[in-house]
């Protein structure tokens, strides 16, 4: 293709990988391809969410909208939203987008009989299409079933009713946050720590353990056979200078050196349950390669458009 | 939609609608580093309008040809990369079994 392009090639190596949460570190790039999949996860990756609400009934203390956009906020399991078609370039419907391939209903019956307030939570939602239900985030570390109803929608006193039917459709974040994927992403540069051990040889015991202390997370600690200060987690460091600070204030400027690997980022991801974390990347990507396509493969024309008559010819020459 | 010169086509301004800073950063970052462009920038003409204008100038070639060229670039970076991503997932997998 060209000549010498000075492309490299990213590696990417996991460090935790749980379903709602992934920590993993991408090498050999450049801070505008992390953002890019950053934003891309964020905003572009498409999931389903309840869009429209029919309601029957609500003789509830909440009003219609305000349960609308209740539902519309509760994720739903959207393994399917990829392969999806937005309602509004959907040929099988009548434009109505309702019809099975676009989007996905669901329908509610709550009345609430006994004295006791009933909880109407996600869990009483039922689906048309058993792939696309409300998350279910159940902790099985030790809590009882019973407690773990659900996201609660409205509460109910004896003789409140709400009846509704709701359509869930496929939408992307940068529309309407509940389409969002991803309840956190965020990126690092990966820290390099040097200690200076000529300079730090020259101080006593707790001059080494003020320092060790000034630091507000957990970087650095006394090792407590050869009483170095040693470095314990880079990672834990947040760009605070408190510790270059505390070095130049005992007098002691250069005793530790941190520097920002510039290629280097850790991501920490943590998705709302609708996708799964290491999908939500690899859809991302996905959706990343779908836009430079479209970039790629677009159709320009060179003649002025009417807003821009006045570039085109500046372009021109004229 | 492309503004360029009828006689050199070799520095061209286009105007994505529908983009922002996502793709317009990744692509800048590719752009840098071939050595055939002189000069790459973007800039987003009003921030409540989805519309991003990109300035290249090339040492000869047609600025299209080396936009197209590095969004070939980027998409096989992001292949690469998920390919990456999907071995490391499975190595993590066997690992963990």
């Amino acid at each position: 293709m060209e000549g010498a392009s000075y492309q490299r090639f990213p590696r990417v190596k996991i460090r935790e990988l749980k379903d709602d949460y992934a920590k993993f570190e991408l090498h050999d790039t450049d801070a505008s391809m992390a953002n890019a999949l950053r934003r891309v996860m964020i905003a572009e990756v498409p999931t389903i969410a309840i869009d429209l609400v029919e309601i029957e009934v609500n003789s509830s203390v909440l009003n219609d909208e305000f349960i609308a956009h209740r539902l519309g906020l509760i994720p739903l399991t959207s393994q399917r939203a990829m392969s999806m078609r937005f309602s509004r370039d959907c040929d099988a419907c009548d434009g109505d987008g309702q019809c099975e391939f676009c989007s996905v209903e669901f329908h509610l019956r709550a009345k609430c009989i006994s004295d006791q307030t009933l909880d109407v939570t996600s869990k009483d939602l039922y689906s048309s299409d058993h792939t696309v239900v409300p998350v279910d985030f159940t902790d099985y570390a030790g809590y009882e079933s019973s407690e773990q109803r659900g996201i609660i929608i409205v509460k109910l006193r004896r003789g409140q009713e709400l009846r509704l039917r709701a359509i869930a459709r496929k939408g992307i974040g940068k529309d309407h946050a509940k389409w969002s994927p991803a309840a956190t992403v965020t990126f690092m540069y990966e820290p390099e720590i040097h200690i200076n051990e000529d300079m730090m040889d020259t101080l006593t015991l707790e001059e080494k353990q003020s320092f060790v202390d000034s630091s507000p997370t957990r970087v650095f600690d006394i090792d407590p056979n050869t009483q170095q200060v040693v470095v314990v987690d880079p990672e834990a460091y947040t760009y605070d200078d408190e510790v270059l600070k505390k070095a130049e204030a005992m007098g002691k400027p250069g005793l530790v050196e941190i520097y920002a690997k510039e290629d280097s980022f850790i991501f920490t991801i943590e998705s709302t349950g609708a996708v799964k974390a290491s999908q939500l990347v690899l859809n991302a990507i996905e959706i990343l390669k779908q836009k430079l396509d479209a970039v790629r493969l677009s159709e320009d024309t060179v003649e002025a458009d009417d807003q821009f008559g006045e570039l085109g010819a500046h372009m021109r020459g004229g | 939609m492309e503004h360029g010169s009828f006689t050199d086509n070799s520095a061209a301004t286009f105007s994505l609608t529908d983009e922002d800073h996502t793709i317009a950063n990744a692509v800048r970052f590719t752009l840098n580093q071939d050595p055939r462009v002189t000069f790459y920038g973007y800039s987003i003409p009003h921030p409540s309008e989805a519309r991003v204008n990109i300035r290249v100038q090339t040492t000869g070639d047609p600025a299209r040809e080396v936009l197209k060229d590095a969004c070939q670039n980027l998409m096989l970076m992001c292949r690469h990369v998920r390919c990456t991503f999907d071995k490391a997932v499975e190595d993590l997998k066997q690992a963990m079994l």
